[in-house]
């Protein structure tokens, strides 16, 4: 009996050894030499599923990491797909952690929050200019913080409104000649009313960037600018605000629009004249299959603008080796590997020569022409953070209890308070 | 238990053996129990003990995910009382305890009865029952948020047009969303507070159902006298467990509203949520939670006080 309980006491000790031993990543990577002008060594990249065909997506991989490798071949790279479910807490708790990614992909809304709090590493020292000429000017407004670098832009994305020909037809318009101002605009959505079909899908309960931010962008409006001025209550914002609000009590948007999340089944049953879309929605428009539609440029009031985002890798500031991520950051996005990259998953690439991708795909070549005119959403640290302010006061704009003005106003003071939070 | 080491203590309390040895002969006696504990305590200190002293810690620093942390004093335990948002976030948990857990409890009793009462096809109908349980919450979520489409076209509107009802915005309308989230976690969990007061029906003697026959009790009154008050011990313990679980709402939240609209279905663990992983405000994030903590366990304590003094009926 006593043998017994011995061996399994042994068994236990090496059990939780093991369990232990899992948990351990970093401590079998050997010691980067950061000071050597050598790069070498193992660094971790987190991506995500960009498309829903993995094994595609891993030849994807083979072939860029293969192409970093042509120049750096003493650095083995692993790439990880992290799901995009919770990805920021999955950065953040790997990070905090010391135990994350060299190198991760980012969206603008992460980037400047991140790089505020000195997350990220500054990638200015190993960029020249010749480095940066190729990128499309807009696809770097999102990489940029306070003047510093702290990623490339390897994809962009630019909404613009997708028409429902049959609808555009039934309200007696012509498909080829689709609206280019906000009246042109109103005044196809008061006839899209008349016909009994929504004229616009709007997903109140989502992103403020798929939503109101476009039309204050078109008004010649802002939010907040980097230097803190809130801008969301001037007078060109509030024309958002306004338009907005008349699109709701008119109906020319759902009646869920206050909080709805998306619209889909109302676009694809036929019964919305229009969606603010991007590449995504090419692709599944066309599996669907179910009608024809056309896409418009961005529309244009005072300026002509909209959203997009823009995909970048960064490198967060705690790497073991910021030489090898830096220099696969910029492999990464150079043209060649933007092609490979952007041919896979069908977004827009940055660098303005690997949109070549795109000549036998007129939608796609359409889109791409677009992204000059879009913005990545509000660039700063609390952009996260304001968004839920905004959008409740809109939601209340919408639902009667405030005037567009009021809102407006009410919205400027939440930003201002939780601007002046520490 | 009696503990022989005790007794020699007491009986030769000059001669204290020393502690290598009474480890021994602890060690020698209990060994296998504390090797079975060990990775149980191991998980319990990892998971539970350290993350909850240090979330402690955390409410005091301006905490950095990345450098250094900065000592901050109360600063974050202030921000509290000057926040609106969390204030309306704790509110509408309560309102959301009161539209889910007695209609929960209620909604679970009945189907208990209802497969109790040896109707035909009682698996059957206890698993249908039981599904939305075992469905994904997200699944769940995705189906209620059709049927409570804010549409003309969706279905719970539908069906009222037939009966003259006006189409409703349900998630979009700030007086009604909570209930419809509300609604959702009852169609969701009532399927396991079945399953529990089941079990309670199952254990009531038969006996005694019989003699309240004999004395001539109408099945609703041999309900309220026997069953109701017997089953006393299963309601406590639903009880419990469906306000914890009504504290900690969030997954609908997070699905169906994103907290709107303007905040009126934002519940504290949604908010707490989004602070610190949207925000990245842990240490805010932190205080938030010892609030949801030291509401729990005021509520818990109370419960107890009142409905669980004699839970030991049987």
């Amino acid at each position: 009996m006593k043998k017994k309980s011995k061996w399994l006491m042994i068994l236990m000790i090496a059990f939780s050894l093991i369990l232990a031993a899992c948990s351990d990543k970093t401590s079998s990577d050997p010691g980067k030499d950061k000071g050597e002008d050598k790069v070498d060594g193992e660094i971790t990249v987190w991506v995500h599923p960009y498309t829903s065909d993995a094994k595609k997506e891993e030849a994807m991989w083979k072939e860029i990491i293969a192409n970093y490798n042509k120049e750096f071949a003493d650095v083995k790279v692993n790439i990880e797909t992290i799901p995009w479910a919770n990805r920021d807490q999955k950065v953040l708790t790997a990070l905090a952690a010391n135990n994350g990614p060299d190198v991760f992909y980012a969206i603008p809304d992460q980037m400047p929050q991140y790089a505020d709090v000195g997350m990220l590493l500054e990638l200015d020292k190993y960029l020249d200019d010749a480095d940066l000429e190729g990128f499309v000017e807009s696809s770097l407004v999102s990489t940029t913080w306070k003047d510093k670098k702290y990623g490339l832009p390897i994809l962009q994305e630019a909404y613009t409104f997708f028409y429902n020909v049959d609808v555009v037809k039934a309200i007696g318009e012509d498909p080829a000649n689709l609206p280019k101002t906000w009246e042109e605009f109103e005044a196809w959505a008061a006839k899209a009313k008349e016909k009994d079909f929504y004229a616009l899908a709007y997903s109140g309960g989502g992103s403020m960037n798929g939503t109101i931010y476009p039309w204050i962008w078109q008004a010649g409006g802002g939010v907040v600018s980097e230097d803190n001025k809130v801008l969301i209550n001037n007078a060109d914002s509030v024309k958002a605000f306004e338009i907005v609000n008349k699109m709701y009590q008119n109906k020319y948007i759902p009646e869920d629009s206050i909080t709805s999340t998306n619209q889909n089944e109302l676009w694809f049953g036929g019964k919305i004249m229009a969606v603010l879309g991007s590449g995504i929605d090419v692709t599944m428009l066309k599996k669907e299959g179910k009608f024809e539609f056309a896409i418009a440029e961005p529309l244009k009031n005072k300026e002509q603008l909209t959203y997009g985002t823009t995909g970048m890798f960064v490198v967060p500031s705690n790497t073991d080796n910021p030489d090898a991520a830096a220099e696969f950051v910029k492999a990464i996005t150079n043209a060649e590997n933007q092609r490979i990259f952007n041919t896979v998953t069908q977004y827009i690439p940055t660098q303005e020569e690997a949109k070549d991708i795109f000549n036998s795909n007129e939608h796609m070549k359409q889109l791409s022409g677009y992204t000059q005119y879009a913005l990545p959403g509000v660039i700063h640290p609390k952009g996260r953070a304001i968004m839920p302010f905004i959008q409740a006061e809109i939601q209340s704009m919408m639902s009667g209890e405030k005037t567009p003005k009021e809102a407006a106003d009410a919205a400027a003071k939440k930003i201002e308070a939780e601007l002046a939070k520490p | 238990m009696v503990n022989p080491n005790k007794m020699t203590l007491k009986n030769e309390k000059k001669i204290k053996r020393p502690l290598k040895q009474r480890i021994k002969d602890e060690w020698k006696k209990n060994a296998l129990v504390y090797i079975i504990l060990v990775p149980i305590l191991a998980h319990f200190l990892v998971f539970q003990v350290i993350p909850f002293i240090y979330s402690f810690i955390l409410t005091f620093l301006n905490y950095r995910i990345i450098g250094v942390s900065e000592f901050v004093g109360l600063r974050n335990w202030k921000q509290l009382f000057s926040d609106d948002i969390a204030w309306k976030s704790i509110w509408n948990t309560l309102l959301f305890s009161f539209y889910y857990i007695v209609p929960t409890m209620a909604l679970g009793l009945i189907l208990a009865l209802v497969i109790k009462s040896g109707i035909r096809f009682t698996k059957l109908i206890k698993g249908i029952f039981f599904l939305p349980v075992v469905t994904s919450f997200v699944v769940v979520a995705g189906i209620w948020e059709w049927l409570f489409s804010g549409t003309e076209s969706g279905f719970i509107n539908y069906l009222l047009s037939f009966f003259g009802v006006d189409t409703q915005l349900f998630l979009s309308d700030s007086t009604q969303a909570l209930i419809v989230l509300a609604g959702l976690s009852i169609f969701k969990v009532s399927g396991s507070t079945m399953i529990y007061y089941f079990a309670g029906l199952q254990s009531i003697p038969k006996e005694m159902y019989e003699a309240a026959k004999i004395d001539g009790a109408s099945p609703f009154k041999s309900f309220w006298m026997i069953t109701f008050p017997l089953l006393k011990p299963i309601h406590f313990y639903v009880l419990i467990i469906t306000t914890i679980g009504s504290f900690q709402i969030f997954d609908s939240a997070y699905l169906l509203t994103n907290g709107g609209p303007n905040f009126s279905t934002s519940t504290i663990v949604y908010y707490l949520y989004t602070i610190g992983f949207t925000n990245l405000n842990f240490s805010y994030a932190a205080v938030l939670s010892y609030v949801l903590f030291a509401i729990i366990l005021i509520i818990s304590l109370i419960q107890k006080k009142y409905f669980g003094d004699d839970q030991n009926i049987y």
